[in-house]
């Protein structure tokens, strides 16, 4: 299935993005500074960064999970501050923390958000076909989702985040705590998504993982976005040839001199045009 | 309007469904009100049973003295109890002449007269000019008996000594007496179980319906977070609000259910138990169904109230434990006036009718005895309505925070604090 997706409009769009957390200890925190992005349908954009680099956050504030302290974004055209119910309308989402209700079955799991999202009892018996087929979901549809296995589970999640055919994918860490063939399983459901034309963000800190599936990447660390590009165009910015040396060279151009970091891959790379 | 009603009732089914197949949940709400109330209640006259056997059995020894001064038939009238191994059995000792010591001193210096031949004096009894003295230690139990089976035997031979000597003078007992005061209560005995009724049951409404939605909050709250789920409800495509009001409703419809099963329970085992307490006093106990009925809106207003204030609370733990242990002593702030409710001289007024919890407890009290009050009533249920709004605005306001679904941690008196002086996120 290919999607139409007659727009120029990116599928994603954040600018000036921040998030500040008031920690007690700490005070306030900016978990994501000024954070501008793009990426278009037929697209696949890596979020790559340490852990605490500020990934998730930025993810759930895409997904509208978070409200962000300042900046705007958009996602699949609706405005995540002042519409955020039309963003998740339009998005699916999935994390390691977005579990599944361990007393319902797969098949109510994905009946319940199926419902939500407006569907009728006739869509909604045909998008249950269309995901129980794609995942593989038959064996075990019936199943109560706390006797399911990881990979089960996982199977359940990724239909019940595109029970509702959404354009735009927010993935964050997605193959996180799964065994080979399970990841392999995402890896290769998250390609099937860009053929089909829909835009997938996602994060990690797997660099063989990104390298694979990757058509751009933001390298964020410490709230910042310090370059966004394509594999070859990060290399060549750097000069290195493997993507953890490229990581390793904006972090240290990064620690070296931070306000250079902060305004320089504005000009460089985010502003660019997304790949098409 | 309707889209929001369907997807409220979505989240409403869904965590009914969710919770109703949890076992501790289930077998709160459902089964042990089922089973509890009969096994408890037939424990409790099994109980009273064998304490009032106990009681009867128990042979109590009473002191009299100079008993060779006093009539035989007085001393008959009190030691011709039951026979040996009998009920209420009293027996004299003859603790001969004391005429220097003091009854009360004697009864102390003689409790263990009776040892080793005897067991000890619960009472010493003496006669003077002015009547006779029983002279008890009442913080001992057979100290009581003593004093009720002493008073009650002479009581009795005051009326035949009084019975022959009208007889003897030819007049009706009764010309004997100084003032003779006939008691007659024309209250019909249902009425006596009906005020029984209308003094207990609004406080067990109240309990049940606390206790009915204790689990089912901290399920859908805490648990949670617990479960990892919270993120994945915030993913959900309509707005908050609608999901917390579903989530609400559903813990509102678990307390319901609860007091139903409860009260179901209660009365049906309640009626063998006042029927054992209250032998002998022909008071009877039937479940007003229909006056139940016109309280059941009143409680339905009041589980709302109850379902949003502990959802809330039990929202800001981070896990089931915290949450129940938080809503312990939030538990008492509605079982507490609930119990302030029946005490006697408490009626239901315009302004008692603002205060919650005791409002439902008294209007509940008064729809029992078939009072109409509808000024008060609709304050009642005006009032209500108010604090169950109130709560769910606290709820939503607080679980529709970020840090619900985002901190690990539980939430603070500061934050909670500053959440409530900020705008909620229930739009979102």
């Amino acid at each position: 299935m290919t999607l139409d997706t007659n727009t120029n409009a990116p599928a994603i769009h954040a600018e000036a993005l921040t998030k500040i957390f008031s920690d007690p200890e700490r005070g306030k925190v900016a978990a994501v500074q000024d954070l501008d992005l793009a990426c278009n349908y037929g697209e696949v954009m890596g979020l790559l960064g340490p852990n605490g680099a500020g990934k998730t956050t930025t993810l759930r504030m895409l997904s509208t999970i978070l409200a962000p302290t300042r900046g705007r974004g958009t996602v699949a055209g609706a405005d995540i501050t002042n519409d955020p119910i039309g963003v998740r309308k339009r998005i699916g989402f999935l994390s390691g923390t977005t579990g599944l209700y361990p007393r319902l079955t797969a098949e109510e799991v994905l009946q319940y958000f199926g419902r939500l999202h407006g569907m009728d009892e006739d869509t909604l018996g045909q998008r249950l076909e269309v995901v129980v087929k794609a995942f593989d979901l038959k064996d075990f549809l019936s199943g109560r989702c706390e006797s399911l296995s990881t990979g089960q589970k996982q199977r359940v999640s990724i239909a019940r985040a595109v029970i509702h055919d959404p354009r735009v994918l927010i993935l964050d860490e997605p193959t996180t705590g799964l065994d080979l063939l399970a990841a392999s399983d995402m890896i290769r459901f998250v390609e099937s998504r860009r053929e089909e034309g829909r835009c997938v963000l996602f994060s990690t800190h797997i660099l063989s993982e990104a390298e694979r599936l990757c058509d751009r990447i933001a390298i964020v660390h410490a709230g910042r976005v310090l370059a966004v590009g394509t594999q070859e165009e990060l290399r060549e910015d750097t000069g290195e040839k493997w993507l953890e040396d490229v990581f390793r060279a904006f972090v240290a151009r990064a620690d070296h001199s931070p306000e250079q970091a902060a305004d320089q891959p504005q000009a460089n790379i985010t502003g660019g045009e997304p790949h098409k | 309007m309707t889209q929001r009603l369907a997807a409220t009732l979505q989240v409403t089914g869904k965590e009914l469904r969710e919770t109703l197949r949890d076992r501790q949940t289930a077998f709160t709400t459902l089964v042990l009100p089922i089973c509890m109330y009969p096994v408890l209640f037939w424990i409790m006259a099994q109980g009273f049973l064998v304490l009032q056997g106990q009681k009867e059995r128990t042979e109590v020894h009473v002191g009299v003295v100079n008993q060779g001064l006093l009539e035989d038939d007085l001393l008959r009238a009190i030691d011709q109890g039951p026979e040996p191994g009998t009920a209420n059995r009293l027996v004299l000792v003859d603790l001969g002449f004391q005429e220097d010591v003091p009854p009360g001193d004697l009864l102390e210096a003689t409790s263990g007269v009776g040892e080793p031949q005897g067991p000890p004096l619960a009472g010493v009894l003496s006669f003077g000019p002015n009547g006779a003295h029983l002279h008890v230690n009442r913080s001992e139990p057979k100290g009581e008996l003593a004093e009720s089976r002493v008073t009650k035997r002479l009581a009795q031979h005051v009326g035949q000594l009084r019975e022959q000597a009208a007889e003897a003078g030819g007049h009706a007992a009764s010309a004997l007496e100084p003032l003779y005061l006939e008691r007659v209560d024309v209250g019909p005995e249902s009425d006596k179980g009906a005020l029984l009724l209308a003094t207990l049951l609004p406080m067990l409404l109240v309990t049940m319906c606390v206790m009915g939605a204790f689990f089912p909050a901290v399920d859908l709250s805490a648990g949670e977070r617990e479960r990892g789920t919270a993120e994945t409800t915030l993913l959900l495509p309509v707005p908050r609000l609608w999901v917390l009001q579903g989530k609400v409703l559903a813990v509102a419809s678990l307390a319901m259910i609860a007091t139903t099963f409860n009260l179901l329970a209660l009365g049906i085992s309640a009626e063998g138990l006042l029927a054992t307490i209250l032998q002998g006093s022909n008071i009877t106990i039937n479940l007003p169904w229909q006056e139940l009925l016109a309280v059941a809106p009143l409680a339905l207003l009041f589980a709302l109230f109850v379902a949003a204030t502990l959802t809330a609370t039990s929202g800001m733990a981070r896990n089931f434990k915290e949450a129940q242990a938080m809503l312990g002593p939030v538990q008492m702030v509605f079982i507490l006036p609930a119990i302030a409710g029946i005490m006697p001289g408490i009626d239901l007024t315009p302004g008692l009718a603002l205060v919650p919890v005791l409002n439902v407890t008294l209007a509940a009290k008064s729809m029992l005895l078939g009072k109409v009050l509808p000024l008060e009533y609709a304050l009642v249920a005006g009032s209500l309505l108010l604090s169950a709004w109130l709560a769910l605005k606290f709820a939503v306001r607080l679980l529709s925070r970020e840090a619900f679904a985002t901190t690990s941690a539980t939430i603070s008196w500061p934050q909670l604090f500053s959440f409530l002086r900020s705008d909620g996120d229930a739009s979102r």
